[in-house]
């Protein structure tokens, strides 16, 4: 007898959601194990599993083969719905399951797939094979089967075959009978499969996890839908030839032989559409970039930039990427013609080439990148280009890109959605029975910030279960668990462009969006297969630069756009230093607000680095303070070596950026340009999944080896660690830093602009509308309420001082429609009574009432009380009996009972119909009435002496805990003056819990310090003083 | 008319912390387990309030106790406190979640004046360890929201009622929240400047409804209360939110539930000789224990004995989460017990019953059983004997789909003692149950026995040869 081979041909990866319980690359390594011939991954309707598996099996002897199960939803005539895997042949084969797989999967609902005989019969399937599972005796009569069979027969003939598994189930005598009669009947062969849910035997208790779930059920009630043993694991082949004839395991073998196609040969075909006729890609490129040239530099490309534009063409023509930056610049293009700001970072865009097509402003003269740097010829990986655009108009360019390449060609990218701790604890609770309260209790409790591995501690200390048997069952079925797809959703903003119908390349499937679709693949499957996308991302402070410059384009008289923009402003950096940045992209968070005056950016390339030091990176690294050191001369700058020196030049000798991480990996610690690499994948990985502690040994020792001290070497290791899934690159810096300045100029040269914009473009950034138009009032910025007569609905420049009108948006629930009625309607007097306004703009009764709890209406209502009154009661009058006089009666009512608002009143009830009030602030009411009488305000805590105790009292606007700070706490309280910031230890925060969690107004005790001018309260003693907020008025509302 | 009303702001923490000897922090979660709608005063001393989210309470409480709300128990437990209620006055409304209303004008007289009326209700509140606050007005909403605001004196003075209601809050005074949000709008604060608007604008602006609940809480609109009747069983449960593990621990609230019940049997002026005893487990078939005394008892102290014997005999299952004790059968005091055997029963299946009460009671509750089948692929688990349940349970699988099994299964396998002649089908494998404990790994095969007996014979995972079972 021959040595024994086999094909498993029927294989469920967990991309079979819910069912399979192994990882594609699990099953891939143990077909490999037990030395099969080839492995078909056949997940439901999908192809998602095959990139990973490939990926496994690449340098493998093991063929994989694609393929994919169906079940229809309707019975051909006279027969049972059959159910079949359908294997790709060769390439065109894998198009026509992708394009089947496309067809099912768009016309369900996300996650599902609908298949009907019909689309067998239309699609063209003839270079797939079809494997049937005929249907066991109780399901279907043998009429049913043979008809079912002679229907798959007409569509594969000699591409048919009937598969039979040995699952040593309860009636598999039967199944065989049936699957050798059928096979006589229809001279169609039978084959061997194994019906494998799981890579090994051990992953059985998961296998019936998962099936419980399925089916909403746990294990003590699941019964029969639990498999009634483990055996669809990969057999090892001795076990495979007890089991079968040997006639069926070599008909899987003549299977697998006629299988050719290999997902590694898929090549991805940019669109030719972009390329005018007559002209090649590199040309036009060369054309393109020439262009935006003379218009980039009038006087001139400088030497320096000419010759990079040259090195990087031939770079670019060398890889063949120009499609790449060709599709890139036609939707930037686009966005230009649209009036929609966007700006390109990433690993390619801040070149030469992108400044020239417009791709980014970031100008090479400026700043000394190196495109060399991000697109590297040894790792052949495909550039990266992301693209932000306004985050109100992102939506214009994906449909552009719909529209210009059409749906079959243009889809996003997919991300897969995994089992993380907490859902994973959740779910195998449920399968276990868990009371799902005590499991919802135990991840309450759990603190997840404490480091990814102590949760599980955190669960034994908690007692879920007194049984420890159950809970190492738990422990195992959760840590395996952990990692499993739960479903496809769509990637942020990656598109995936292709010349052919796009479900040719890949299965195209419905996102949860309505008129979203996404591929079947994520975006590391497209990077393991060479795919290329464009990330068109969405950036809140694109649009409010775009608001705020079209605003000072109306003040100016003028167009002025950001390149008018004056470069290295001493005003915007002196603002900058002094830490006045709420609103300023990127540098407007606490911790950056604490940053600036130590970093005191001078220069545009100091706000490259200010945008990157603030991140957990550097933060773990303990990269910031000796950066601050050199920078401010406190320590001499030095170099151990010119490599080193070369990579570390820029940044003063301390690693900030990734990009200098990896580089210093392999200069100072020796590692390979494909270590390096790992290293990279490694890193953004890290987070989920990843490990580190590999490279740990070799970048330690590679840096003593090379004379490195030991201290060094662990501080960058600490930073590579930090850097995981946090990583940030310096060419994303750069694109980041001009923002950056740009915000911060228009901050601090016109302020009003500047704010209105950003309150237009809502919600973004850190800030409240409320924390907002109290630093416009800081800043001298005059803001007005809401009125019916003058009010827009966006937030408007008034008069010559440019005073900041609140538009009709800022009162919650007011819907636009409205408020365009309003407009459109509006007499040229204004309205003159709660009646003509709610005829002529139709209003309805809830609009009316929000307009008066806004106290929008101060032509013909004394107050909000009385605007009140007026509304209430309203009918309309019947058609019929209506009569002119019932309509022109505008006459106000008013009615003596009602109490006039108190001005606490008045602060409550702007609060709670939008979120902020434009009279004093309730600290300052407050004050007034005494109830904080050793309070010193935000503003007097500048003048006053550090180390000295303090008490401080204002409405908290920020609890954070952030993962760098071991521990500590920090408290944002806000005043009439300004914000005061908090420090809470953790032994502080522990024994006051309750008044640091759950107080809206906080009084601290604590003591005053001082870090040249950033001021902090080390909090002592914390108390609640909520209850002071119901008193501002006699009724109490809630405040946020 | 005189009206009380009795308001339980923590009704299920009461009903769940008397059942148990210590006292932690305890909170009533939303259904969902998001948010905490109840917390008792241990709870509420460290933070913990209603309306928080149940993380925030967790991370101020760590070893906070958690009780899911739930409707059902709630309406049960309101009820409880009717019965007893009942003994005192005639005229009872439930208003769930959490409150009774009671017409006390013509206890006055019985009980000598509304000051021995209240005082008899603080005690009996007291005895029972509930928290209520009553309240008394000349309308049944009037004593509703004195009681619910905490303002209830011992008074029947209206003028003093309608005085106490307008200094109300506008939040405490049970509007809808449109018609709260418009009344705060209007800048009124309290119930008396409500009370001062024209009722004819009342009506025509806000709107004819909020005319009629002033009108209501005023007195100026009749408001008729439909009485409660109470049931004719005795029923008590006491809920854990710890595991209770030994049986001495369930005495402490049986105690308490037994007194309950000689004194509804002394309202009752009835005996009974059988109580049922029911522990819920958390992942098991609740026990169901039948107390029968020898003859008609109503003594606290005898039944509590006759169990303490029982939970001897027979100790705890499983740790227990619930208890519930439920009385339907009553004797009356003077009848003798004979003649009462055979008592009027209802139920149309008379004979069968009867049939099976003195199978039971000849043979002992757990000698009857009932067989049914089980979806669980392990042969000892397919079946169940389960208590006899007196209502038929359809068949839900339909035979076809079930796999070949012999009609005899043994009690346990046992050992093969020879090499069977004929082997038939198999080897067929079921392997399962490693979630409790009870995993099996066994192929099965259906094998002729030299004496011509069809077995069904396995070999388990220990190599071992074993007969399950015989074929016909």
């Amino acid at each position: 007898m021959s040595e024994p081979s086999y094909a498993e041909l029927f294989c469920f990866s967990n991309f079979t959601f819910l069912t399979g319980a192994s990882h594609p690359h699990e099953l891939a390594e143990r077909a490999a194990e037990l030395g099969y011939t080839a492995l078909a991954i056949t997940d439901a309707c999908s192809v998602a599993g095959i990139p990973r598996a490939w990926a496994a099996l690449k340098e493998s002897p093991v063929k994989l083969i694609t393929g994919s199960l169906f079940e229809l939803e309707d019975a051909p005539p006279d027969a049972c719905a059959p159910r079949f895997i359908l294997l790709a042949r060769a390439r065109k084969g894998y198009g026509q399951l992708c394009q089947l797989i496309t067809t099912a999967r768009r016309r369900a609902e996300k996650g599902q797939y609908l298949l009907f005989s019909r689309d067998m019969e239309t699609h063209a399937l003839d270079d797939c094979l079809c494997l049937w599972l005929p249907p066991a005796p109780a399901n279907a009569s043998p009429d049913q089967a043979l008809a079912c069979g002679e229907w798959l027969l007409r569509l594969f003939e000699h591409r048919l075959w009937i598969a039979a598994a040995r699952t040593l189930e309860a009636g598999e005598d039967q199944q065989l009978a049936r699957a050798r009669w059928l096979s006589e009947h229809l001279r169609c062969p039978v084959t061997a499969t194994g019906e494998v849910h799981m890579h090994s035997r051990e992953r059985q208790p998961l296998q019936d996890v998962l099936a419980a779930l399925r089916n909403h059920a746990n294990l003590e009630n699941a019964g029969h839908c639990l498999f009634q043993n483990g055996e669809r694991y990969l057999r090892p082949l001795p076990v495979l030839q007890r089991l079968f004839p040997e006639s069926w395991l070599e008909e899987s073998l003549r299977i697998a032989r006629q299988c050719t196609f290999e997902p590694g040969s898929l090549r991805y075909e940019y669109p030719p559409d972009l390329v005018p006729e007559g002209e090649s890609p590199a040309a036009y490129l060369k054309r393109l970039t020439q262009e935006g040239e003379r218009q980039r530099y009038p006087e001139g490309t400088p030497l320096s930039v000419q010759a990079l534009i040259r090195k990087e063409l031939g770079l670019i023509s060398e890889m063949k990427y120009e499609h790449y930056f060709l599709t890139i610049h036609d939707i930037v293009a686009f966005a230009r013609t649209r009036n929609i700001l966007c700006q390109g970072r990433g690993s390619a865009a801040n070149s030469a080439v992108c400044y020239c097509l417009g791709i980014t402003e970031v100008n090479p003269a400026q700043v000394d990148l190196l495109f060399e740097r991000f697109i590297s010829k040894d790792r052949n990986e495909p550039p990266d280009i992301d693209v932000d655009f306004e985050h109100e108009r992102r939506e214009e360019v994906i449909q552009y890109i719909y529209q210009r390449y059409s749906r079959e060609r243009a889809a996003l990218a997919a991300t897969v959605i995994r089992y993380r701790p907490r859902s994973a604890i959740r779910d195998v609770g449920k399968a276990l029975g868990f009371d799902p309260a005590l499991v919802e209790q135990l991840l309450e409790g759990i603190d997840w910030r404490d480091k990814a591995t102590n949760w599980r501690q955190q669960i034994l200390d908690k007692r879920l279960t007194r049984n420890p048997k159950v809970a190492d069952q738990f422990f195992t079925l959760v840590n395996t668990l952990l990692g499993f797809p739960r479903h496809l959703s769509q990637h942020v903003g990656g598109f995936v462009i292709s010349s052919g119908p796009l479900a040719e390349l890949v299965p195209v499937e419905n996102a949860a969006m309505s008129d979203r679709t996404v591929i079947q693949w994520d975006k590391d499957d497209l990077e393991s297969l060479g795919l290329m996308k464009v990330d068109i991302l969405a950036l809140g402070m694109l649009t409010a630069l775009r608001k705020a410059l079209e605003l000072i384009s109306q003040q100016k008289g003028r167009p002025f756009h950001m390149q008018d923009i004056p470069q290295e402003d001493r005003a915007t950096y002196k603002m900058l230093q002094k830490g006045d940045s709420i609103g300023v992209f990127q540098v407007e968070s606490r911790a950056q607000i604490n940053m600036l005056p130590r970093l005191k950016p001078e220069t545009y390339y100091d706000l490259v680095i200010e945008v990157a030091i603030v991140r957990p990176g550097p933060i773990q690294g303990d990269m910031v303070h000796p950066y601050l050191r050199r920078k401010h001369g406190l320590e001499p700058v030095e170099y151990p070596n010119d490599a080193i020196r070369s990579v570390l030049e820029r940044t003063l000798g301390v690693p900030i950026f990734q990009e200098q991480v990896i580089k210093l990996a392999m200069v100072a610690a020796g590692f390979t340009a494909g270590e390096a690499d790992q290293l990279r994948r490694a890193m953004a990985a890290w987070k989920s999944h990843g490990d580190m502690t590999p490279f740990r040994e070799k970048l330690i020792n590679g840096m003593l080896e090379r004379g490195h001290d030991a201290d060094f070497a662990e501080r960058l290791y600490l930073q590579i660690c930090g850097f995981g899934g946090y990583g940030f690159p310096e060419s994303h810096a750069a694109s980041f830093a001009l923002l950056v300045y740009v915000s911060a100029w228009i901050k601090r040269h016109y302020p009003a602009a500047f704010y209105c914009a950003l309150l237009n473009s809502q919600p973004m950034g850190f800030y409240s509308p409320s924390q907002l138009v109290q630093d416009a009032k800081r800043h001298n910025v005059v803001a007005l309420p809401p009125d019916i007569n003058i009010s827009q609905w966006d937030h408007t420049l008034e008069g010559r001082d440019h005073q900041l009108r609140l538009g009709l948006k800022i009162i919650r629930g007011f819907p636009t429609s409205a408020a365009e009625r309003l407009y459109q309607h509006r007499p040229q007097t204004g309205y003159q009574s709660a009646t003509e306004l709610r005829r002529l703009a139709n209003l309805n009764q809830r609009e009316m009432e929000l307009l008066a709890g806004a106290n929008a209406m101060p032509a013909f209502a004394a107050n909000r009380h009385q605007a009140y009154w007026q509304l209430l009661g309203h009918e309309k009058p019947a058609e019929l009996f209506s009569t002119a006089e019932d309509n022109e009666s505008y006459e106000p009512e008013t009615c003596a009972q009602l109490p006039e608002p108190s001005e606490g009143q008045n602060v409550l009830a702007d609060y709670s119909s939008q979120g902020l009030t434009l009279q004093r602030h309730p600290l300052a009411l407050l004050r007034e009435q005494g109830h904080l009488q050793f309070c010193l305000s935000a503003e007097q805590l500048k003048t006053t002496k550090a180390g000295i105790p303090v008490q401080v009292a204002g409405l908290v606007t920020g609890r954070q805990r952030p993962g760098s700070a071991s521990g500590v706490t920090f408290v944002t309280l806000e005043d009439e003056t300004g914000n005061v910031n908090v420090v809470v230890w953790l032994e502080t925060a522990r024994r006051q819990r309750k008044p640091l969690l759950t107080a809206r107004l906080l009084h601290v005790k604590g003591i005053l310090e001082r870090e040249g001018e950033i001021v902090h309260v080390m909090a002592g003693k914390l108390s609640d003083l909520s209850h002071l907020i119901q008193t501002l008025p006699v009724n109490s509302r809630d405040f946020h | 008319m005189l009206w009380l009303y009795l308001h339980f702001p923590h009704l299920l923490l009461d009903h769940i912390r008397r059942s148990s000897e210590k006292a932690s922090a305890l909170v009533i979660v939303e259904d969902s387990g998001q948010k905490v709608i109840q917390a008792c005063p241990a709870a509420r001393d460290l933070g913990v309030g209603a309306g928080m989210r149940l993380k925030t309470a967790v991370s101020l409480v760590p070893e906070l106790g958690i009780i899911r709300a739930d409707q059902q128990q709630e309406a049960r437990i309101l009820e409880d406190q009717a019965r007893w209620l009942y003994r005192y006055a005639a005229h009872i409304v439930l208003v769930p979640p959490n409150g009774l209303l009671a017409e006390i004008g013509s206890l006055q007289r019985l009980y000598g004046g509304l000051p021995a009326v209240w005082q008899t209700l603080e005690e009996v509140l007291q005895e029972r360890r509930l928290t209520a606050w009553p309240g008394i007005g000349h309308t049944p909403l009037a004593a509703r929201l004195i009681a619910r605001s905490g303002k209830g004196t011992c008074t029947s003075d209206k003028g003093h009622t309608l005085q106490v209601l307008g200094q109300m809050p506008l939040l405490a005074a049970e509007f809808d929240e449109r018609t709260c949000t418009r009344l705060q709008r209007l800048g009124l604060n309290t119930l008396a400047e409500v009370f001062r608007l024209p009722p004819a604008d009342m009506a025509r602006r806000l709107s004819p409804e909020t005319l009629a609940y002033i009108q209501k809480i005023q007195g100026s609109r009749p408001d008729p209360q439909a009485p409660w009747q109470p049931p004719h069983y005795f029923r008590q449960q006491a809920d854990f939110v710890q595991d209770i593990e030994q049986s001495q621990g369930l005495l402490f609230p049986l105690q308490r539930i037994l007194s309950e019940l000689e004194r509804d049997l002394c309202w009752r002026q009835q005996d009974t000789d059988c109580l049922l005893l029911v522990l819920g487990h958390r992942h098991a078939e609740p026990t169901r224990l039948r107390i029968r005394t020898s003859g008609p008892e109503h003594r606290a102290e005898a039944f509590l004995s006759l169990i303490r014997l029982r939970f001897e005999q027979q100790p705890l299952q499983a740790p227990v989460i619930l208890l519930r004790l439920t009385v339907k059968r009553f004797l009356g005091r003077e009848a003798p017990s004979g003649q009462d055997l055979l008592g009027e029963s209802q139920d149309l299946n008379e004979a069968w019953h009867t049939l099976l009460s003195r199978l039971q009671a000849r043979l002992g509750e757990n000698a009857l059983k009932q067989l049914a089948p089980q979806a669980d692929h392990r042969p000892e688990r397919a079946w169940s004997a389960s208590e006899v349940r007196r209502t038929q349970h359809v068949l839900t699988t339909a035979a076809s789909h079930l796999p070949q099994r012999p009609l005899w299964l043994l009690q346990g396998p046992q050992p093969l003692t020879e090499i069977p002649q004929v082997w038939f089908t198999g080897p067929e494998r079921i392997s399962g149950g490693w979630w409790d404990g009870q995993r099996v790994h066994r192929d099965y095969y259906i094998a002729q026995l030299n004496n011509g007996q069809l077995a069904w014979v396995f070999r388990d995972v220990r190599e071992g040869w074993f007969v399950h079972g015989w074929f016909g």
